[in-house]
């Protein structure tokens, strides 16, 4: 009963539907239960919460992320997959103290000075929460002095830095400079994502990591995350 | 329709690399093809050189250069920098000219403004102010409200103002095909003699078949109300559809654009 409750959550995530009511990325889905039914049923049961995030909604996402590298899912269909992550989310979130599931971490996301595109650091923003991280998204045309106050405040254990214009994506090593004049840059991870920025970039600016698409960013967080276990 | 040819762009690749190692005779052909293609202005633009140890102001005035031998169209002069521009509008030596852009932001109306009445250009303006791209139509006329304001005041001709109602894609959004056609419509309600231009290629991001998208917003965009569209003249099927666009809007009496078109071959479906 558990594991079915766990794989039909995976399987609304993947298919993208919050609610009964939801059409999937499949027909004649409308009517059964969505992941905000699931979730309710799982909590009501009182079983354990942790594989509830785990294999059904990280397990669910990376499927998603698996279908649009195969070119199966297009940006609509990954934002209709992680509004149902984000929901299901929602409704865990206070009970994740309660059963002694922490956060895995924060994250300060940002588009760089002179930049207004936002739909790559969204994407991450949302695969980031969905993996259990706290994002907090300072937005888009931001200042390297803003993003170093950000990082000060928030003391986040990642930073996550996006730009699309090869125009802009100098500010990323201004920031990365800005926070090294600060002496915060140890306190952070940084990690850059967007069209124009590449693994020899962020080498270059001196970034701790590059993520070519959201799903990739999440795994680098991950894989960051594990070098720092215990440090914060 | 009116044709800017989109082209020639320093964050396309090639275009990028013939600029670094001053290929004149790649930037030339790609301005003859477009202009030979129908295009009306040919757009240039040096922007991304910023990362390759070239400035942009050396970049523009070497492109404007090659450009302006290449074609006698009339050049627009793509830039967010007022330096850039300026630069660029001494090396150039045709008559008429288009600035692509200004927006409602103090800094950008105060210098490029001034800039572009002095040089009696076309000015693109973009329908956004200080707090970036709005999300409705309403917020993006208020843009155009100040940006027209200022304009007029510097004594620049509405019909010299081409206001781009911006456009974000459908696939994060699916209201933002309406809000940009309808704030084509309010624009040309409200300043009616002003233009209105866009490019077409943002509207698709993140589907398949964009092609398919952008050359359809474009026939919509045009009973919206839309004058210009910057896009790649050498897309032989989005230049037919500038035709039929026209056709279909009144704007080609006894059909005579498109049949000639078709006569000689450039109708292609």
């Amino acid at each position: 009963m558990t594991e079915e409750i766990i794989s039909l959550i995976r399987e609304n995530v993947v298919q993208g539907r919050v609610t009964r009511d939801d059409e999937g990325m499949d027909e004649g889905m409308v009517g059964q239960p969505g992941v905000t039914e699931l979730i309710e049923e799982a909590l009501a049961s009182g079983m354990g919460l942790s594989d509830i995030i785990s294999k059904g909604l990280t397990e669910g996402m990376t499927i998603v992320g698996q279908k649009f590298e195969a070119e199966e899912y297009f940006i609509p269909d990954m934002l209709a997959s992680a509004e149902a992550v984000g929901a299901a989310m929602e409704m865990l979130e206070p009970h994740l103290t309660r059963s002694g599931i922490k956060s895995k971490g924060k994250i300060v996301v940002a588009t760089v000075k002179g930049d207004l595109h936002d739909i790559g650091k969204n994407i991450v923003t949302i695969l980031l929460r969905g993996a259990g991280y706290i994002v907090k998204d300072l937005g888009n045309d931001i200042e390297p002095q803003a993003i170093v106050e950000a990082v000060r405040e928030e003391k986040p254990e990642f930073l996550g830095l996006s730009a699309l214009l090869t125009s802009t994506m100098v500010n990323m090593g201004d920031t990365i400079k800005a926070l090294t004049e600060s002496g915060l840059r140890d306190e952070v991870k940084i990690i850059i994502g967007g069209a124009p920025v590449s693994e020899e970039f962020a080498g270059s600016i001196g970034a701790d990591g590059y993520g070519a698409d959201g799903f990739q960013a999440l795994a680098v967080v991950e894989s960051l995350s594990s070098g720092t276990a215990g440090s914060k | 329709m009116l044709v800017i040819g989109e082209r020639i762009n320093a964050s396309n690749r090639s275009v990028g690399e013939a600029i670094a190692r001053k290929d004149s005779e790649l930037v030339a052909n790609l301005a003859k093809a477009q202009a030979e293609a129908g295009a009306d202005y040919i757009d240039v633009n040096a922007g991304a050189s910023k990362g390759s140890g070239h400035s942009e102001m050396d970049a523009i005035e070497w492109l404007v250069e090659v450009v302006q031998t290449a074609t006698d169209k009339p050049l627009a002069i793509d830039s967010e920098s007022p330096d850039v521009i300026e630069a660029a509008l001494r090396k150039y030596r045709g008559e008429k000219v288009m600035i692509n852009s200004v927006t409602a932001e103090k800094s950008r109306l105060d210098s490029i403004g001034p800039l572009a009445a002095r040089h009696q250009a076309r000015l693109v303006a973009l329908s956004m102010g200080e707090d970036g791209i709005p999300d409705t139509a309403e917020k993006r006329l208020a843009a155009c409200e100040i940006i027209m304001t200022h304009l007029i005041k510097l004594g620049m001709p509405a019909e010299h103002v081409f206001f781009d109602p911006l456009v974000l894609p459908i696939s994060v959004d699916p209201s933002q095909g309406l809000v940009t056609l309808k704030t084509l419509e309010q624009i040309k309600s409200r300043y009616p003699a002003a233009k209105t231009v866009m490019g077409l290629s943002n509207i698709s991001f993140g589907l398949p078949e964009r092609k398919l998208i952008n050359r359809n917003f474009l026939v919509m965009a045009a009973y919206a109300g839309l004058d210009a569209a910057i896009l790649d003249p050498l897309d032989a099927k989005m230049m037919s559809l500038t035709r039929v666009a026209d056709m279909l809007t009144g704007k080609d009496p006894m059909c005579r654009g498109y049949l000639r078109a078709h006569r000689s071959g450039r109708i292609v479906g």
